[in-house]
């Protein structure tokens, strides 16, 4: 049995050997029955937090204002039919920066995009690994590779609503922002011309092929995403272990929101195609009802992971460049290896940050943990447990 | 502590390993056993120790607290759970924090899986898994006051010590009579207490 040597004392905050609880005491952050809780170092948002988190949310949703001002040319190719929506992408611009900010300022959070980025920043990855975080992105973020060892089916589910949205978002965005123009110099086409903000950027036939999925890219994204989230819905009410501690909020409302906005979107193409328009009003009313709820859902509740998701390209990283220097941190006891030498010093500052006082056992390896607290049992408690 | 949970007695334990296949029949984590069973003093004892997760109550599940994606969620009734799939990125802060270690991860999946109490069967009111298989009742599933009911004399304890935290937690461990005012060691090696140097 090794000693752990003690911790930098230059690193060691005032205090953090003395053993304080989350605030207000156990059990101050439980809510009603039945209600799930996210376990954070503090309940109430700190004042300092919260003010920076509206002032980031005010600058994010202020400067998507002027940009879609601006790039609608001072409103002029701005279609106010769409207003609902880009009124609802300014509030999910506020949603975002300000749970963004309120995320990255818990100690885990905070130091972890600190690390990713001075990872991303530092000399080494430019000159070692220049293709890393191009990999790491298509990887982690594209084709969610670490999806396919979770259940290949719900790879294959989560890659056909991804691609899908991402296909919605890139046309509906700049199109209710009115960064986007289709004009017509001869009137009902079929010959026409796509503007990003003003500027020519194709002319394409409308009755072409390029033409028809120029218009139907909604339906097409509608497509990919319509069987992606009927089998995840399906998950949700067959899988015994997907349904342990399901909440309807979070994990049922996000799949009835894409299905709903995709089987309206499609019926709005059907209703103007077979119905010559029939009941199309009422259509798209509920469509934009659907959306709308949508945009404004992402940042509370399950569609927030797209936003976090990332991490996981800095964590990645992080570690990734400390492996290359060969940095590996080995147990103390049994002297295997347990991660990153500079992973688990960025562990331990966490850990000291939350006022965990055992950060020292962080440089135990889990086995050695139970086997140690085996021992400890065996020989100080119940000595006949042997 | 929670009112049903899990009540743990190394003393019992025999070593055979049925928790740790009945925990692989757990519908949350089918095909994998989240439940640990360690031989502490392999070649020279047969004492063996379970562990499953203490879902710690203060601090309140050191692993949540040290995750960068709020990935790990507490029930209102105090059982931590697993990570949300959704959100876990695979860091292992938690699997390296926790200091019972209790949590696993599948690097390939970029995920953390651990005991959740089999909230799928708790939650209704059964006893999970390895409770329910245990032969000798090492480990034990309901209140203190039933565990004391069916044996008679047995005492508790749930808190903790790592060198000079504490740590008390959801479930509990069974202890001499004369150790139940003491926290029970949670294994970090100590050098001195009080100036005394108590290393062996």
């Amino acid at each position: 049995m090794t000693e752990p040597p003690e911790a930098p004392s230059a690193a060691e905050p005032p205090g953090a050997d003395a053993r304080t609880g989350p605030p207000g005491g156990p059990g101050s952050r439980r809510r009603g029955r039945g209600s799930l809780v996210v376990a954070r170092a503090a309940e109430a948002l700190p004042r300092s937090v919260n003010g920076r988190a509206v002032l980031a949310g005010t600058a994010v949703s202020a400067l998507l204002v002027l940009a879609i001002v601006c790039g609608s040319r001072l409103l002029r190719d701005y279609d106010s039919a769409l207003l609902p929506y880009a009124v609802a992408s300014v509030f999910l611009a506020f949603g975002v920066a300000y749970r963004y900010t309120v995320w990255v300022s818990a100690p885990a959070a905070r130091r972890l995009l600190a690390r990713g980025w001075g990872s991303f920043f530092s000399a080494d990855n430019f000159r070692q690994a220049p293709t890393a975080v191009p990999r790491m992105i298509a990887t982690y973020l594209g084709f969610q590779k670490f999806l396919g060892a979770r259940s290949h089916a719900r790879w294959a589910a989560h890659q056909l609503i991804f691609w899908g949205c991402v296909l919605a978002a890139l046309i509906t965005f700049p199109l209710t922002w009115g960064w986007f123009t289709f004009t017509s110099g001869t009137g009902s086409g079929p010959g026409y011309e796509m503007r990003i903000w003003g500027v020519k950027i194709l002319g394409f036939d409308a009755l072409s092929v390029v033409g028809w999925v120029m218009f139907h890219g909604l339906d097409l994204a509608a497509v990919l995403v319509i069987p992606g989230a009927a089998y995840f819905l399906r998950r949700r009410m067959k899988d015994r272990g997907a349904m342990t501690g399901q909440r309807f909020a979070y994990d049922m409302v996000p799949l009835l929101a894409l299905i709903i906005i995709s089987v309206t979107g499609l019926l709005l193409t059907f209703s103007s195609l077979f119905l010559h328009g029939g009941g199309y009003e009422f259509l798209a009313i509920l469509h934009m009802a659907s959306v709308v709820f949508t945009l404004v859902y992402i940042p509370f509740g399950k569609f927030f992971h797209i936003v976090q998701r990332p991490a996981a390209v800095g964590m990645q990283l992080f570690k990734y460049t400390a492996r290359r220097g060969d940095e590996i941190f080995t147990c103390r006891r049994c002297h295997e290896p347990i991660d990153t030498g500079p992973y688990v010093e960025n562990l331990r500052g966490t850990m000291r940050d939350l006022d965990l006082g055992f950060d020292r056992w962080a440089e135990y390896c889990p086995r050695c943990k139970r086997v140690l607290r085996g021992n400890a049992y065996l020989s100080q408690v119940k000595k006949g447990f042997q | 502590m929670m009112g049903r949970t899990m009540f743990i007695d190394p003393g019992r334990c025999i070593g055979c390993q049925a928790c740790v296949s009945a925990c692989r029949e757990c519908d949350s984590h089918r095909g994998k056993s989240m439940i640990h069973l360690d031989y502490t003093d392999e070649g020279h004892s047969v004492a063996s120790l379970p562990t499953v997760c203490m879902h710690c109550e203060d601090p309140v599940a050191p692993c949540a607290e040290v995750c960068p994606a709020d990935a790990i969620l507490v029930t209102a009734d105090g059982v931590v759970q697993q990570a949300d799939t959704t959100r876990c990125i695979g860091c292992a802060n938690c699997v390296n924090a926790c200091p019972f270690g209790v949590p696993k991860i599948d690097l390939q999946a970029k995920l953390q899986m651990k005991c959740n109490l089999c909230y799928d069967r708790t939650a209704y009111g059964l006893a999970p898994m390895c409770a329910t298989v245990c032969p000798t009742g090492a480990l034990f599933y309901g209140t203190a006051e039933e565990l004391q009911a069916e044996r008679p004399g047995v005492q508790i304890a749930d808190t903790f010590v790592f060198g000079e935290s504490e740590v008390r937690t959801g479930a509990a461990m069974v202890v001499p009579a004369e150790r139940v005012r003491w926290p029970v060691p949670g294994g970090l090696p100590v050098v001195e207490i009080n100036g005394e140097d108590v290393r062996r």
